[in-house]
């Protein structure tokens, strides 16, 4: 190795006071000009293309509030949040089963999985709904016995159909979020003392979550999306009143725009809770916390208000 | 001085390897006891199976005089259950090379963690304690710090603090400061040193010659899973009898 001539601070040359500032002609990219007409364009031409159509605009207000719209979203709310409750709970299970050292209930949560995330969850439901042609009586021994028809009900059929499916996809997302988590950890929580359950519950969960969250929330938004298949087994939620208030009023299309709407306010809503939780999960992951959204739009107005008004002019 | 860890031909494979071939050794209550080696050499696998992380093949190996993992009756052993191996690791603490802290919980909620959760001690009790010991490992400002905050040095403290809020009898060290930037390594070790004073019985699994020769009482150096050489560590380092030994060390001093 040679010598490296090593400069001290005072060989350096002198620092100028004040660089110049930058001022070069920005390189024009010509192609998005293009693209941006095109888009604008085929845009333009859609709206007009509603707008000459025969739609009856009006019936949108006017049904927005109807009491059977306000029922099927309170059906749909509660249809999503229950199934997804189910399939939480049912994924939890099937993931602590297949993460399990016994082969026999690994195959079996191993199979459940197979068998929910392999066949279209319509089918599913219509299987639930026609069940009643197998079994014709419902018999639990001394705990509870019924007539198939009344124990199947509509919104029975709906729970099971949307949550043991549910359940499958929950599964793989829980076991992704248990597996993301550093083996050391498990260590340093065992040789603390801490037993199994204590280990799962207060170090390996709370990390998992991480990982567990971001995939549920979509799961959620899904969810809240495929109640609308339950339509189809007669249960009624936001999607089938719609369908009947279109068939007795004969604005068939606006209805089906206003559920539409209804859904995206939902979707909506959703979105921002899961920013939210997925914030509150990533204490300790980084440095500092992301902003909410009120910061970031606070944030944004003031670097609106204080940008410098000279800069680069191009 | 009694025997707090005693280990009689401990045998360990994992799968066709043998790591650990045979490993008979002492350490005395209140001995800082470092061990030494190439990589491969088995000596963090020894470690581990102290505080039973691995289970042994064959041997015995005692901590305290309690068989460790196993349960002897007549001539036969029963493994013990879960609960009570955790019972054992309470009185063990471990500080490992990647630290290990957990990531969710503040410096000082990693501190309270143990006794609280094992040790069942109230919240307000653990949180002064764990504030001590914080302020004994040079943090006590960090108590609200999450560990991605932390440059490593100061994670490995925390680590060392965690694993003392247990009041362990034995603490085992593997490799400590291997992860950390060299100028971080001072302050782990004024620690590690600090704690040997205080009558601490440590395993310590180092590449630190130095601070094998300062403050350990007796060194092993282990080389394809057996104890090649055991001694003082200043002899052992400064006049190795083996030629094992000698080619290793003129290769780290």
């Amino acid at each position: 190795m040679t010598d490296l001539d090593k400069k001290g601070p005072q060989d350096a040359p002198p620092p100028a006071a004040h660089p110049e500032a930058i001022k070069a002609i920005p390189v024009r990219h010509y192609g998005r000009y293009v693209s941006a007409v095109i888009a604008l364009a085929v845009l333009a031409a859609l709206v007009w293309a509603f707008a000459k159509g025969d739609i009856n605009w009006g019936a949108i207000p006017d049904y927005f509030f109807n009491d059977r719209i306000l029922r099927g979203v309170r059906e749909t709310l509660i249809l999503t949040f229950v199934s997804m409750a189910i399939g939480i709970a049912g994924g939890v299970l099937l993931a602590v089963m297949r993460l399990s050292r016994n082969p026999v209930t690994s195959s079996i949560a191993w199979f459940y999985i197979w068998f929910f995330r392999g066949t279209p969850v319509l089918v599913q439901l219509f299987v639930w709904f026609n069940l009643g042609f197998v079994f014709d009586y419902i018999n639990l021994g001394p705990v509870y016995k019924d007539e198939w028809s009344d124990f199947m009900t509509p919104f029975l059929t709906a729970l099971l159909g949307l949550g043991l499916n549910e359940a499958a996809y929950m599964a793989e997302i829980c076991r992704a979020g248990l597996l993301s988590v550093d083996e050391g950890q498990t260590e340093a929580s065992h040789a603390l003392g801490m037993s199994h359950g204590k280990t799962l519950r207060r170090v390996i969960i709370p990390q998992a979550m991480r990982v567990i969250v971001p995939p549920t929330g979509n799961e959620v938004i899904n969810m809240l999306k495929t109640t609308s298949l339950v339509a189809a087994v007669q249960y009624y939620e936001l999607l089938k009143y719609a369908q009947d208030i279109g068939q007795t009023s004969g604005a068939t299309v606006e209805v089906l725009f206003l559920a539409a709407a209804w859904y995206l306010i939902m979707t909506s809503i959703l979105s921002v809770g899961q920013y939210y939780l997925e914030r509150y999960y990533a204490r300790g992951s980084s440095r500092a916390l992301p902003p909410t959204v009120l910061q970031r739009i606070k944030a944004n107005m003031l670097s609106l208000s204080n940008r410098p008004s000279g800069g680069v002019s191009a | 001085m009694t025997a707090m860890v005693k280990a009689e031909g401990v045998h360990k494979s994992f799968g066709n390897v043998q790591v650990l071939k045979g490993i008979d050794l002492e350490v005395a209550t209140g001995e800082v006891f470092c061990l030494i080696g190439p990589s491969g050499s088995g000596k963090s696998t020894f470690l581990r199976c102290i505080n039973h992380l691995e289970k042994i093949n064959a041997g015995r190996l005692y901590v305290d005089g309690e068989l460790v993992g196993y349960r002897q009756k007549g001539q036969k052993l029963y493994e013990l259950r879960d609960t009570e191996v955790a019972r054992q690791r309470r009185d063990i603490g471990m500080v490992f090379q990647r630290f290990n802290l957990f990531p969710h919980m503040t410096a000082l909620e990693n501190v309270t963690e143990a006794p609280v959760q094992v040790k069942g001690e109230s919240k307000a009790t653990a949180r002064e304690r764990a504030g001590q010991l914080l302020e004994r490992v040079g943090l006590g400002d960090k108590a609200k710090s999450y560990p991605s905050q932390l440059s490593g040095g100061q994670q490995q403290r925390v680590a060392i603090a965690r694993a003392l809020a247990m009041e362990p009898k034995l603490m085992l060290f593997d490799e400590p400061t291997s992860a950390l930037d060299p100028e971080l390594v001072g302050d782990v070790l004024d620690v590690m040193r600090d704690l040997a004073e205080s009558g601490m019985t440590m395993i310590v699994v180092t590449h630190e010659m130095g601070f094998a020769r300062e403050v350990g009482d007796s060194l092993v150096f282990m080389d394809e899973g057996v104890v090649v050489e055991s001694g003082h560590p200043r002899e052992v380092l400064t006049d190795p009898r083996h030629e094992r030994t000698k080619s290793f060390l003129s290769k780290v001093l």
